[in-house]
């Protein structure tokens, strides 16, 4: 028996009502309706016990103390740690990537080798008795390059290439080795330190301190110190600089100098402190007062830079009328600060007796060592990257070099040569976490563990006027196949026949720690070290030194380095001091949203990357409305800037900001490696960032740079 | 003369047919559907409540606050361990759960994926602290496991992925109302 069309209906018909009252379609909106809200690439909530651990970072230059909040054992997000002295509660953007960019995409997930120009997974015992091969096979033709400002990892990698008979060891550029070179030509013992915190009146000569110069968290805390809400600031802050970035915006002043002509401002103040009765004395103390009255008078000064006299007497008169005024000279960009204007900077503070003063500048004495054999920091510090890079481009690379949480592919001025030169070196290794630039011409990548992964440590950070101590622990097992590569070292030593006595990073920490212990110092608890250096009573050594920094907390010595032979290096002066010669001097800058060289962009920082710098694939530049009419151009241009033989394609944003003849640009764009979230995102400034050499100093400077536009 | 087609038609086929569609789907509605729609899982140990309870064991041992107002909702493999370090080697059904409870995550440290009855959508922020008033299974937010020798089977929906006794938000207003609690987005919405 079949059914005619009028029964059909009726079945359909009985089937709806029936369904409306069963709970299918109520049900089915709802489950879609939750459904749609539950895609698989949403993060999803971890469930477990909430705990906190602490450690430092080691992505974020300014070494802050983190607290990790984990969930079920996995670290979920890393805050400022109160109890630290570096952090004070307050944390860069980079510190709190440190839990995010332990799922990066870009990481190296497994030991890499390149086989026929692709990279192919290799198990750590393959890696090891190959690359055991190729040291032994390079003997004392090898070197290390260290991005690692502030780790006991450095010990470890120069005591090993020491080993093999070799020297090379090579920091990446930071304001730290800017600093030591100058420090060290003007006879100055120990690394720089500046007392912010004790001091009543910073002028801040070119340093980019609340962002990227030294411990950047530690100086803000320091300056919102110094802002009490309730009454009159307790301290006066100037700036001088190319651009009124996020330290000259919030200081009280702002005082318009270009890049090269930073050391010629501080001296035109030191002329006025002379004219009123200070008197340099010490090694180079003649040549210094003979050069500075011949040509640096507030006239002389206006010649050069354009700066009114009126606006260096009233610098002056501020310096000189502070109970504690400190001078902190450093880089707009946080890399190729100017020797000239390091030396011209200190050279005011000893005019204003600051020199080992609290609230002055306190050169922290060296940390006791726990490797033998390993290098001293003063050392290692004094050989040049930039100098080797371009020996290695011209055919004298050595045999083999080590790439420890460095990039230079990348983050080095004349990027197009750094790469062309690494890509000579015969041998090549990359222990990057990420797929970086270099790593990406490596031989081998051996992927390093991540901050929250590993043993490891931070010790004074630069710019800091106290020695400080953090440990880095790990709070989570490797995510990937990585290793710690201090580990890898000592393991690599080891099969090659030549112990470095350690078995591994954590029993180096540990015979640190020990030989802290010895110097003496205090746990940053009760007392913090810039009370200490304002004169408050040190409390007792802590009683177990590796508990108390396994707990988070730092340790700490307050005391300057003896200075028996600081001295003006006017001659070394007389020689440095440059302009930037060109109509439009192109200054860069750097922002912890845009991560670091080792590291990329970290993903989430993308969406607080402003449109004034990034929108897509195309980089803004900022110049004022004086300097876009000399070159026809309004918001929004497209220009191209040349320079170091490069060419790179950059659009316009009018910044009253940025001071007429000066071309800000940000650093951190144009990656050609990492994920999608730092690949081919606008363009690399470095490409076209020609280092200079100062004369006399023999230091490479590139805070800025003369360009063309086109 | 109209030949008659043999197929149901007419008023009667139509009330025939509506009323076959309409019972048809109440069916497939009530019965069917939801057989369909949940997928019936057992959790990876067959854990007695019942023979804890036995041997004089507080609820609160394994599932209890701590001083920050934290629920620790599941024992860890650990603290399980605690009681239960070696195989027991015995024959009989318990005994065999407890030899897979030591073998497959004692001795391994793996934590036990247990499947959780009333677990709340990620952008649920739910309070064990906040509820501590109420009976855990008179108030109906549990089932009474503590009388269960073998746990519930745990029914996934298909669709939401989340278990059929995970409480809807109507269910957690109207007790907030019946209590003269706030109902704001904010109270559980973070």
């Amino acid at each position: 028996m079949g059914i005619d069309r009028r029964a059909f209906i009726g079945l359909v018909a009985g089937g709806v009502a029936g369904t409306l009252f069963t709970p299918i379609p109520w049900k089915m909106a709802d489950d879609l309706s939750i459904w749609s809200q539950n895609w698989s690439w949403i993060p999803r909530v971890p469930k477990g016990p909430v705990a906190y651990a602490y450690t430092s970072s080691k992505l974020c230059p300014s070494g802050t103390g983190l607290k990790v909040m984990t969930v079920g054992g996995a670290p979920v997000t890393a805050a400022g740690n109160p109890d630290h002295p570096l952090s004070q509660g307050g944390v860069s953007s980079i510190g709190r990537s440190e839990t995010y960019m332990l799922y990066s995409p870009a990481r190296v997930k497994s030991p890499l080798k390149k086989v026929n120009g692709k990279f192919e997974p290799v198990t750590w015992e393959e890696a090891l008795t190959a690359l055991a091969e190729k040291c032994k096979a390079a003997g004392a033709k090898i070197a290390c390059v260290s991005g690692d400002q502030t780790g006991t990892a450095n010990e470890v990698l120069s005591a090993f290439i020491a080993k093999q008979g070799s020297s090379a060891y090579y920091m990446v550029p930071s304001e730290k080795q800017s600093a030591a070179k100058a420090w060290s030509l003007m006879g100055g013992a120990g690394q720089p330190g500046f007392d912010v915190d004790n001091a009543d009146c910073v002028f801040i000569l070119g340093a980019d301190m609340f962002e990227t110069w030294g411990s950047s968290i530690r100086n803000r805390k320091a300056f919102g110190a110094s802002r009490d809400a309730s009454g009159d600031a307790k301290a006066a802050f100037i700036y001088a600089g190319p651009e009124r970035d996020g330290t000259g915006s919030v200081c009280d002043a702002w005082i318009p100098v270009k890049p090269g002509d930073l050391a010629m401002v501080a001296l035109g103040v030191a002329w006025i402190l002379m004219e009123a009765g200070a008197m340099p004395s010490g090694p180079g103390a003649a040549e210094f007062v003979s050069y500075v009255k011949s040509n640096c008078s507030p006239d002389k000064v206006e010649a050069a830079c354009g700066l009114k006299p009126a606006v260096l007497v009233g610098v002056a008169k501020m310096l000189a009328g502070a109970k504690a005024p400190l001078v902190v000279p450093g880089s707009p960009c946080g890399q190729g600060g100017s020797a000239a204007a390091f030396m011209a900077g200190m050279a005011l503070n000893m005019l204003l007796g600051r020199i080992n003063k609290p609230g002055g500048v306190v050169a922290l004495p060296a940390l006791p060592k726990a490797v033998d054999g390993a290098m001293d920091q003063a050392d290692i510090l004094k050989n040049d990257l930039l100098a080797f890079l371009k020996d290695a481009g011209a055919g004298k690379a050595p045999e083999a070099v080590l790439f420890y949480e460095a990039n230079p592919a990348y983050g080095l001025p004349e990027a197009d040569a750094m790469a062309e030169a690494i890509a000579k070196i015969p041998f090549k290794v990359s222990f990057a976490s990420f797929m970086d630039e270099t790593a990406a011409l490596c031989d081998l990548v051996l992927p390093n563990s991540l901050t929250l992964e590993r043993f490891d440590d931070v010790a004074s950070p630069y710019g800091v006027a106290f020695n400080v101590y953090s440990l880095v622990k790990p709070l989570t097992k490797p995510i990937y196949d990585t290793r710690t590569t201090a580990d890898f070292i000592l393991a690599l030593a080891e099969k090659m026949g030549a112990s470095l006595g350690f078995a591994s990073m954590e029993e180096v920490l540990k015979a640190k720690v020990e030989a802290l212990a010895l110097a003496g110092g205090f746990i940053a608890k009760d007392v913090q070290p810039w009370q200490a250096l304002a004169g408050s009573s040190a409390p007792e050594p802590s009683a177990d030194l590796w508990a108390d920094l396994e707990g988070g907390y730092a340790w700490v010595l307050a005391a300057g380095a003896e200075q028996t032979g600081l001295g003006y290096a006017g001659g070394v002066l007389a020689k440095a001091v440059k302009p930037i010669e060109g109509k439009v001097v192109l200054a860069p800058y750097a922002r912890q949203t845009s991560g670091t060289p080792v590291m990329g962009i970290p993903a989430q920082n993308l969406t607080i990357v402003p449109d004034n710098e990034l929108i897509n694939t195309a980089t803004f530049v900022k110049m004022n409305a004086e300097t876009a009419s000399w070159f026809g151009v309004s918001e929004g241009s497209s220009i191209t800037i040349e320079g170091a033989g490069q060419k790179l394609p950059v659009k316009v944003h009018l910044s009253e900001n940025v001071m007429t003849g000066v071309i800000a640009a940000p650093l951190g764009f144009g990656h050609s490696a990492f994920d999608q979230y730092s690949k081919g995102k606008g363009v690399n400034i470095l490409r076209v960032l020609a280092a200079r050499v100062e004369e006399g100093a023999g230091v490479a400077v590139w805070d800025g740079a003369a360009v063309n536009i086109a | 003369m109209e030949k008659k087609s043999g197929k149901a038609g007419g008023v009667g086929g139509f009330i025939l047919l509506f009323l076959v569609g309409l019972v048809g789907s109440l069916i497939v509605g009530w019965v069917v559907f939801p057989s369909l729609l949940f997928s019936q899982k057992t959790q990876p140990i067959r854990f007695s409540h019942t023979v804890h309870a036995e041997q004089g064991m507080e609820c609160e041992q394994c599932h209890y606050l701590t001083e920050d107002g934290q629920f620790m909702g599941l024992p860890s493999t650990e603290s399980c361990a605690d009681c239960h370090p070696d195989e027991t080697g015995e024959d009989t059904p318990n005994g065999k759960e407890i030899d897979k409870f030591v073998n497959e995550y004692g001795k391994t440290g793996a934590q036990v994926p247990w499947l959780v009855y009333q677990y709340q959508p990620d952008n649920v922020f739910f309070s064990h602290s906040a509820h501590q008033g109420f009976q855990c299974t008179d108030s109906g937010c549990h089932p009474p496991v503590e009388t269960m020798d073998a746990p519930p089977v745990y029914e996934e929906n298909r669709i939401t992925g989340y278990s059929k006794q995970t409480m809807k938000m109507w269910q957690c207003e109207r007790c907030h109302a019946q209590m003269g609690t706030s109902n704001a987005c904010y109270v559980c919405h973070k």
